[in-house]
């Protein structure tokens, strides 16, 4: 039975200076793998810029406010080799609960990250190598990481397989030491694989499976929220299949995928993606989504509870017990609709417009009723941007 | 979430090895050669996507290697 | 059992899935096609005696971009030494190859098979492929790809072609 949780909605946000950046022990989407496609460097380069602005609110809390604008750049070097690298600055403001959905605790804050990577790769005749090097920097916050991966195609270019490696070194030294004050210089390592094969099924169809695997070891905690304990190791796994097929009726595109994913925090979830490529001239596209996902909750989360007054109920906990409130370790299932919007401007200039809304529930989680007592959490953002070929 | 994974094992092999859907040649590829038939997609779009996904829920991979990590929200 | 079944189906679709065995060697005389829409000849064989460089391009192939201007360029230094380049467009639409020809113009025969018949009885792997054949009527190379690195060596594979004596 659900319990109606009361809020003290007068209270200000709190005055925790010490609350800077609320973390989240995040991997970043990294080396895209390449498609089934010729192995020679690509015939022109790109250079593209993409502005985004997001805002995420739940029922009394406007939580956080981003922009980012970011570059990129790929461009072929000869006909063997290509270069590509982009840069971004995330700009962060507003509040994060501290304690499951409570407002009355909130940390506000500012922040900023600047990040950068670069991508080399080198052609063969039914083969590439790449090698990357990333780097993001936030003032209580970086991260290193290096990747290698492998593409081969078989001779009639039908089937690539790719195989990749990544590693990365990240240091976390909380403002102020965290929550409890005394967190300090602490360490995390991960090491993460990929094994996939995309392969073109007809002239109209192509499909790709990639299995991730992620093994990580030290600090995960969220230094910031109270009581959070976590594992200090990490394993994920991930196998994603995706599904392109082009219908010769309308030149629309149907593109879907599913991702399994699942972690020895005790996680499972599903990810469900389908979008359809619209052209409505030869210059003009559209481009509708709906995302579907679902995940069950970690094995150490600590479920919302209140007591009569309506206040949070914190748990007792054994020194070193693993425990958290974060509402991302919950069970909940969210749905996402976006719209996206290409113009063609010219042979070389591109300019696209992205809308996406995403709202998350512990009653959608799919075969349950989810957590208890987490607030619905609501997130927009819109991209702009502009590319040109060269 | 068990019986699932019979059938989605099943449906790589049969996929992985199946050209019933007849496998094109190299001159049927004029679709297979636009940019939304590739895996990739827009570049910044997507990395700001999964981003924000990963920031607001638990999973994350599938996609690649070797993006490093960030203390976001 | 799903599994069991898809496996089947997976190994039965595995073997029956061989390719067709058309290709072409060097050394040997080439397959005859037809050349429908080319002035200078209908088929294949009607060019004996020419040196012929055979394209098999499409709108959608990056590479044929910049393969044409060198082609054309091709066309007008050695037309008169006895080079026959003939451009085999595999388009499905005649459409999309008319506007690639209006953005890159072709100064040298072509013609248009929407079918791919002719790129079927060469074992084409790749696009754009090229086929040169000698004054004798063998096939002297087949290249894939057209990259800037490759014009120079087929210039003059082309040259040693023209200066080769008819027997």
């Amino acid at each position: 039975m659900k319990r109606a949780l009361q809020r003290k909605k007068s209270a200000p946000v709190s005055a925790h200076s010490k609350g800077a950046v609320v973390l989240a022990a995040l991997s970043l989407p990294g080396v895209w793998i390449a498609p089934a496609h010729a192995e020679t460097a690509p015939d022109n380069g790109v250079i593209a810029f993409k502005y985004l602005h997001y805002e995420d609110s739940q029922p009394g809390l406007q939580r956080i406010k981003v922009n980012s604008p970011s570059l990129y750049l790929m461009t072929p070097i000869g006909s063997q080799w290509a270069v590509e690298g982009s840069a971004v600055v995330d700009s962060l403001s507003g509040a994060t609960p501290r304690w499951q959905s409570s407002v009355s605790s909130a940390s506000v804050m500012h922040e900023e990250r600047k990040a950068a990577d670069v991508k080399v790769t080198r052609y063969f005749d039914r083969s590439s190598y790449a090698l990357g090097v990333s780097r993001s920097k936030e003032h209580d916050y970086a991260s290193n990481a290096l990747s290698l991966s492998g593409s081969w195609s078989s001779a009639d270019n039908n089937t690539t397989w790719n195989l990749g490696m990544g590693g990365s070194s990240d240091e976390i030294d909380p403002t102020g030491g965290g929550f409890s004050g005394d967190t300090h210089d602490q360490k995390k390592h991960t090491v993460e694989l990929i094994a996939g094969v995309t392969r073109a099924l007809s002239s109209v169809d192509i499909v790709q499976f990639n299995l991730t695997y992620s093994a990580g070891h030290g600090y995960y905690d969220d230094p910031y929220k109270a009581f959070d304990v976590r594992p200090d190791q990490r394993k994920q796994g991930a196998l994603l299949a995706r599904w392109n097929h082009h219908l010769l009726g309308d030149q629309s595109t149907l593109r879907t995928s599913y991702r399994f994913y699942r972690d020895n925090f005790g996680i499972d979830a599903h990810t469900l993606q389908g979008e359809w490529v619209k052209p409505v001239t030869a210059a003009l596209a559209f481009t509708p989504l709906v995302r579907l996902y679902s995940q069950s909750a970690a094995d150490f989360y600590a479920d919302a509870r209140v007591d009569a007054s309506g206040f949070p109920v914190v748990p007792a906990l054994q020194p070193g017990q693993l425990n958290s409130g974060d509402q991302r370790l919950s069970s909940f299932g969210a749905v996402t609709l976006g719209l996206k919007t290409e113009y063609k401007l010219d042979a070389a200039w591109t300019v696209d417009l992205n809308l996406e809304a995403y709202e998350q529930r512990s009653k959608w989680h799919i075969g349950g009723s989810g957590s208890n007592g987490v607030d619905t959490f609501r997130a927009r953002f819109i991209q702009l941007g502009a590319s040109r070929k060269f | 979430m068990k019986k699932a994974m019979p059938l989605f094992a099943a449906c790589v092999v049969a996929l992985a090895g199946c050209s019933s859907m007849t496998a094109p040649q190299a001159w049927e590829k004029s679709s297979l050669a636009k940019p939304e038939m590739t895996m990739g997609g827009d570049a910044l779009g997507e990395r700001f996507r999964q981003h924000i996904y990963t920031s607001k829920e638990n999973a994350s991979g599938g996609y690649g290697v070797g993006g490093g990590g960030c203390g976001c929200n | 059992m799903k599994l069991i079944e898809a496996a089947m189906a997976a190994g039965l679709c595995l073997a029956l899935a061989a390719p067709t065995a058309f290709a072409v060697d060097v050394g040997q005389a080439p397959p005859e096609i037809d050349l429908a829409g080319a002035t200078v000849a209908h088929k294949l064989s009607e060019l004996q005696g020419k040196v012929v460089y055979l394209d098999f391009w499409a709108s959608w192939c990056g590479p044929c971009r910049s393969s044409f201007p060198w082609m054309n360029d091709m066309q007008r230094k050695y037309g008169a030494n006895g080079l026959q380049i003939v451009g085999v467009n595999l388009d499905a639409k005649r459409a999309d190859a008319d506007q690639f020809l209006s953005q890159v113009p072709a100064q040298f025969a072509l013609a248009f098979d929407a079918q791919g018949d002719s790129a079927k009885r060469f074992g084409i792997k790749g696009m754009p492929t090229s086929v040169l054949i000698g004054k004798d009527g063998k096939v002297l190379l087949v290249h894939q790809g057209f990259r800037e690195e490759d014009r120079k060596d087929l210039e003059q594979k082309l040259a040693t072609a023209l200066a080769a004596k008819t027997n």
